[in-house]
This record gives C-alpha cells, sequence and structure tokens, in this order.
C-alpha cells in the first residue's frame, strides 16, 4: 500500500546538537523516516524528547548539525535563507505551540497575513480569513487583538492562519494544546477533514497519545530517537484515499 | 507582496504602536531641531555681521579724499587736486562703475530764533538715489533751483544763539523744533560777510559791509531714520551738484569761494575742486585693487573693505565655533536617532522571524521596515522644523533685544536650504538606523529571532 504512495517528506540520518555551556544536548540523535502526500502524521514523545526541533527543521525553521531532509525532492538543508523563505511561503503552514501572532494585529489581518505575502488581493484575502476564522469558531473575536484573546482563542487563529493559505503541508507544534477536550476534538476533524479534502500532508506534535490517535501514523520518539512506529487504520477515509491516483505535483521553489 | 499592502502594514504598524512612534519621532525632533537651531545661529549671526557693515555704507563704495586740500601750495608744482578731469580718470579705472565727486561747502541756516553751521554737499544725481528717504524725493534732474535732502539729525546742530545753549542735546525732547518741510529755511552762503557785518565790522576797503543775502531753500526729502539713528547721511543736507556750482558762481562771482582752494597768488581757480569723492565698484572683491589704484594717483582712499574684513576674520571665527557646536550636535542627534530607531526594531526581532515563517518576503520584510523608519524620519524632521521654527522666534524675541542690542535683526535664521537638508538628513539617518537592526534580524534563522526576547 505505501508503495503507491508517493514520499513528501524524507529524513536521513537527522541530528541536532546544542552546545549549552561544556556539554553537548543530542536533541535529534539520528532519526530516519518518511512521510508520504497526504498523509497525516504525528509525532508523539514526552516533554524535551526533540519534538519541536524535529518540526523546526523540517519547516527549514533551524538547520541541523548533521543528516538530510528531503521535501518535494529539495534538500531543505542545503537551501538558503531567501529559498527557505520561499519554500515556506509556497508549501507550508506552520502552527505553533506558543501561537505567535502579531501583536499589532487583529485576528483577521493575522490570518489574511501569510496571504498578502502572495499578493492575493486585499478583498480576497479578507474574505478567506473570516471563513477560516468561522471554521475555528471565533467569528465574534474577529476585530479582537493578539492579546485580547484566550489562550486558546489565539491557537485556534494560529491554526486558521496556517491552514487559509492552502499549504501542500501543514507542521503542527501542539495544535490543541490550549484547548479543552470538546473543542480539541472539533479542531481535530477540522483538521483532518481540510486535510483529507485538499489531500494536504500534515505533521503534528503532540504529547498526547489520545489526540495522536487521529493520526495516519504515528512516529514514537524518545530522547531524539524514533522507537516505534504505529499505523493507525481510519477505514472510511482510506477507500477515499485510494481513490486519489496522485499525479506528482512539482514542488520547486525558485527564490522570489 | 503589493506596495500597496507594505504602505499599509508599515503605517499600521506606526499606528498601532502609538507610544513607541511617539517617543522615536520625538527622538529625531529633538536631534533635527538641536543641528537646525545651531546652524540658524551661525547663520544668523554671519548675516548679521553683513548687514551691521551694509549699514554704515556700501560694501563696494570707496571713498576719496584730496590729501592736497589745505597746505599743497608750498611745493613748486600745482597740488593734486581733485577736478572733473581726475573724476573722469577715477572712472576710467577697470572694474569702476561710477565716480560722483562731492562738494562741500559750509552754510548758515536760520529758521526762527534757531541757526546752524550746516555742511551742504553738492553730489550727482545717482549718488542721491543711493540715499534712503523717510519723505519727499530727491529733487528732478536738470533743476537749476536748490532743493535740499536733509539728513535725519540735521535738526541737532540748531540753537538758539540768544539763549546761549549751544547744545549738545543728549536728550531726544530737548532737540530744537525744526520743520524743514512746512516752515522757511533761510541760508546764508556768504560766511565772511556774514561774520564782519556782524561785528559791525568793515571790509577790505574801510567800507561798511551789508549784511550777505538770505535765501529761501525749500526742502525736497528727509533722510529716513529718526532723531537718534545714525547712519551715513545723517548730519549733512545735500543739493544737486550742478545746482549748486551755478548757485555759487552766482554768489561769488569772482570772489574766492569758502572751502575752495585758491592758487599761489591767493586768487580762485576758474574751476571746482572737490574735497571728497565716491567710486563706485562693481564687484566687492574689485574694491581693494580700485583702492589701490587711487591710492596711486596721490589721492587717500577708503573703503569698508578693510573694516569688513576684519570683521569677517572675526565672524569666521564665531562661525568655527558654532560650526563645531553643530557638528557635535549633529553628531549626538545622529546617534540619539539611530538609538531609539534601533531599539524600536530590535523589539521587533520577533515580529521579523514569525513573518520569515509565514513566508513573508526578506525583501519585502526590508522594505517595509525601511518605509517605517523613513516615515518615522520624516515625521521628526517635520516637526523638528517646526519646533525650530518656535525656538528661532524665541530666541530672536527675547534672547537678541536682551543681550545684542546693537544689533538689530535676528539673530536665529533658517533658510529654506538648511529645512529641506534636516528633514532629509532626518529620513536618512532614520533608515540608516533602521535598516541595520533590520538586517540583523533577517539574518539570524526565524526561531532564533522568534527565541530572541
Ligand atoms: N536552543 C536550544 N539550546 C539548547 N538546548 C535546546 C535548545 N532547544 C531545545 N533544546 C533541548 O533540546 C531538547 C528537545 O527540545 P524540544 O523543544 O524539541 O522538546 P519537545 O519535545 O518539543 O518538548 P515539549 O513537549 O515540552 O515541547 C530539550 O532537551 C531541550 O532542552
Ligand atoms: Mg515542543
Amino acid at each position: 500500500m505505501t508503495e503507491k504512495k508517493s514520499p513528501m517528506i524524507q529524513v536521513k540520518n537527522l541530528y541536532k546538537v546544542y552546545k549549552v555551556g561544556n556539554s553537548k544536548v543530542y536533541a535529534l540523535n539520528g532519526v530516519d523516516f518518511t512521510i508520504y502526500k497526504g498523509e497525516f502524521c504525528a509525532i508523539v514523545g514526552p516533554s524535551g524528547s526533540g519534538k519541536s526541533t524535529l518540526l523546526n527543521m523540517l519547516a527549514g525553521l533551524e538547520k541541523p548539525s548533521k543528516g538530510e531532509i528531503v521535501i518535494g525532492g529539495s534538500h531543505i538543508e542545503k537551501l538558503s535563507e531567501n529559498q527557505l523563505v520561499s519554500f515556506r511561503r509556497k508549501h507550508v503552514g506552520f502552527i505553533f505551540q506558543s501561537y505567535n501572532l502579531l501583536q499589532t494585529m487583529n485576528a483577521v489581518e493575522n490570518v489574511a497575513l501569510p496571504l498578502s505575502f502572495r499578493g492575493v488581493t486585499k478583498k480576497a484575502r479578507n474574505e478567506k480569513a473570516k471563513e477560516y476564522i468561522k471554521l475555528v469558531g471565533l467569528e465574534k473575536q474577529m476585530k479582537h487583538m493578539a492579546n485580547e484573546m484566550s489562550g486558546g482563542q489565539q491557537q485556534r487563529v494560529g491554526i486558521a492562519r496556517a491552514l487559509a493559505v492552502d499549504p501542500k503541508i501543514i507542521f503542527a507544534d501542539e495544535p490543541t494544546g490550549n484547548l479543552d477536550s470538546k473543542t480539541t476534538r472539533e479542531i481535530l476533524n477540522l483538521m483532518q477533514k481540510i486535510v483529507r479534502e485538499q489531500n494536504q500532508t500534515l505533521v503534528m506534535v503532540t504529547h498526547d497519545n489520545y489526540i495522536a490517535k487521529f493520526a495516519d501514523r504515528q512516529f514514537h520518539i524518545v530522547d531524539g530517537k524514533i522507537f516505534k512506529i504505529e499505523e493507525q487504520h481510519h477505514e472510511e477515509q482510506h477507500h477515499e484515499e485510494q481513490q486519489h491516483e496522485d499525479t506528482k505535483e512539482d514542488m520547486g521553489y525558485e527564490e522570489g | 507582496m503589493k506596495f500597496s499592502d507594505l504602505l499599509s502594514m508599515s503605517v499600521n504598524n506606526l499606528r498601532r504602536r502609538k507610544l513607541r512612534t511617539f517617543l522615536t519621532v520625538l527622538g529625531v525632533l529633538i536631534g533635527t531641531a538641536s543641528i537646525v537651531v545651531m546652524v540658524s545661529l551661525g547663520i544668523g549671526f554671519n548675516e548679521l555681521t553683513m548687514e551691521q557693515i551694509a549699514s554704515y555704507g556700501s560694501l563696494t563704495e570707496v571713498s576719496v579724499y584730496s590729501n592736497a586740500m589745505w597746505g599743497g601750495n608750498e611745493s613748486s608744482k600745482d597740488p593734486n587736486y581733485m577736478t572733473d578731469d581726475v573724476i573722469a580718470q577715477f572712472e576710467r579705472i577697470d572694474h569702476v562703475d561710477a565716480a560722483s565727486p562731492l562738494l562741500e561747502t559750509s552754510v548758515l541756516m536760520t529758521q526762527g530764533a534757531y541757526q546752524a553751521y550746516i555742511n551742504l554737499v553738492g553730489v550727482s544725481q545717482s549718488y542721491m538715489k543711493n540715499i534712503p528717504l523717510k519723505e519727499g524725493r530727491i529733487p528732478e534732474p536738470g533743476n537749476r533751483d536748490l532743493q535740499m535732502i536733509v539728513g535725519n539729525m540735521v535738526a541737532r546742530n540748531f540753537s538758539n544763539p540768544k539763549s546761549n545753549r549751544y547744545g549738545f542735546y543728549d536728550d531726544s525732547s530737548s532737540i530744537p523744533d525744526i520743520d524743514f518741510i512746512n516752515r522757511p529755511m533761510f541760508v546764508i552762503f556768504d560766511m565772511d560777510a556774514y561774520y564782519q557785518s556782524q561785528n559791525g565790522g568793515t571790509g577790505e576797503g574801510g567800507t561798511t559791509v551789508k549784511p550777505p543775502k538770505k535765501y529761501l531753500i525749500p526742502t525736497a526729502g528727509l533722510v529716513e531714520g529718526g532723531a537718534e539713528d545714525w547712519n551715513n547721511y545723517s548730519y549733512s543736507v545735500y543739493v544737486d551738484l550742478d545746482a549748486l556750482k551755478a548757485q555759487l558762481k552766482q554768489i561769488f562771482k569772482k570772489k574766492p569761494i569758502p572751502n575752495q582752494p585758491t592758487n599761489k597768488k591767493g586768487k580762485p581757480y576758474n574751476y571746482f575742486i572737490y574735497q571728497q569723492a565716491i567710486v563706485e565698484v562693481d564687484d566687492m572683491n574689485n574694491v581693494t585693487a580700485v583702492q589701490k589704484a587711487i591710492t596711486d594717483m596721490g589721492f587717500q582712499a577708503n573703503s569698508n573693505m578693510e573694516w569688513l574684513e576684519q570683521s569677517q576674520k572675526q565672524a569666521k571665527m564665531v562661525q568655527a565655533l558654532l560650526g563645531g557646536i553643530g557638528a557635535v550636535s549633529l553628531f549626538v542627534a545622529a546617534i540619539g536617532i539611530a538609538n531609539t530607531m534601533m531599539m524600536s526594531i530590535y523589539e521587533r526581532t520577533k515580529e521579523i522571524g514569525i513573518l520569515k515563517v509565514l513566508g513573508c518576503d526578506m525583501n519585502n520584510i526590508r522594505n517595509m521596515f525601511l518605509l517605517e523608519s523613513g516615515f518615522i524620519g520624516f515625521l521628526g524632521g517635520i516637526t523638528g522644523i517646526l519646533f525650530s521654527y518656535g525656538v528661532s522666534f524665541l530666541i530672536n524675541r527675547f534672547l537678541s533685544g536682551r543681550f545684542m542690542s546693537n544689533m538689530p535683526g535676528d539673530l536665529s535664521r533658517i533658510p529654506p536650504w538648511l529645512s529641506l537638508t534636516a528633514v532629509g538628513f532626518a529620513i536618512f539617518v532614520g533608515m540608516a538606523a533602521g535598516f541595520f537592526p533590520a538586517l540583523r534580524a533577517m539574518k539570524l534563522s526565524p526561531l532564533a529571532a522568534i527565541r530572541n526576547e
């Protein structure tokens, strides 16, 4: 079954070493895996195991100490800062563990911001932003500034911001860490639905086994190493997925 | 990213961070204003010096005196008199625009009980045109009748011989009430005859001398200035040169004219000899050369140039001092602007990181920050200029009068080029100061930028 899918993200022998004083911290200690197009993967592990580090490196936010990251055929670790920015603008949506909304903007403006980088007109991007704000259940907080919202609300704005640009890959770092269990389920179902519909690849970091169950595959990571990969069977969705006879999409990221 | 989006984002950023923007603009404002005020003082001082010199007479004027006026008789050859021929020679010197002779003669003027010995000066039309008038106008050229232009301080010379008050009037209210325009002014030219008749004396032939004729001479204009404001023309009475010559010839006929030299036999010359001439030079820079040429001809020549050079040296020293202070304040201002700008950009390192994660093009980020800091520089520059005008006004209003009462005029002057340069400078420093921290933030990896607190 996996042979039929095209690989989206390939990670080979990835290391990240932080120097703290004289000692070295191996945040990632030789990681290998492949994620396929249209897949929903969860990276699971205890606090401090290196989940965020791995995700940041996949999105090109940080350079690995050693190893390869190939996304859609390109070596991420070899791209320049400019090319990385362009790569993220075209293909990546990123959901932060700590929201990272722009403090000087309200909810709608925050969601519309990445669209403006793609040259979308003001009218079109505001419409789209409002649509996604409604999807995450924040129609009443549209005009709230970042510091005028609760942690969970800010987190949902962050999710809407990542989804609104229709990226090929979504990286999510504890996207539901600040939400109650009911909202968590709603948001996860929403993400699952959007990702399935648009055949997007979703990589989500979590320490919660219940949340990880939503994913197709779970990478269990401890002390910077993958020690177990679990597959989950979501029956109805699988039928859908097999109907997609995906043609390989162009994943070039030229600068500009 | 569209430019309009970039612009509205920059403006929004400024609007939403009102306090930060205000403080940064304030920093630029103070920096700009301190430079502008310093430089305006330097400019004001320089211009003030020039104006002061100019107020004592034209800077392109050379006054020529004949040093053979009196007592040249001892030498065998004819003394070096200034005649019409000599005046014509002056005019032929390079760079000389015009030379006007001055014919001076002492007269006695009377009005009512008051009388005064006045220096009556015959001058050319071109000279008369340079006299600033308070009222009236200069006499028509070619008018043979004498008409006077009266200096604004001439009234001080009048006194009442009967009251024995030969006065030096240090109080303007005690200056005799002489009215040149509305009341008749009588002028006696033949002073010898006047004295002799006054003393009841006898003339050369032992005959009693009858008092000389008094002439009623109208006044055409008054020199500008109050009874206290001295200028070059304050103490003299000016008339048309040709009219004066005609008048003198008519009065004295073959007799020697007072103030005119005589030859060895004591006989008058049959032409007029001038005591003084004014030579107009085309440019300030040629004054010294012309002056030298005239001195070489055997005359004494003075101009404001010597004095001007002296004053300019002084002014240059003061300017160097103010320039030094200005340079220091420029430096301090640039550092101040850079400091506030950098602080506000460093605070936003995290924001730059987020923008990079969201895929905002690096050029767009750079342009956004350049726009913002340029805008702050512009706002600060403009308000700084306005503020400088205010300070400049206060300096001129309160300080100039108190410390430099002898110098009328503004001490602080802001010419348009200074305003424009200052705004340009504020924008430039603002942009430069905003650019480098933004560049630094962009070089960081997005994660490092986001973690930056
Ligand atoms: N900048 C850094 N400098 C030094 N050590 C770091 C740095 N960032 C992370 N680490 C270390 O790397 C390890 C992995 O960190 P990481 O943030 O990936 O953990 P995590 O799995 O995301 O944990 P959590 O679930 O709490 O978010 C930790 O031990 C952490 O102390
Ligand atoms: Mg983490």
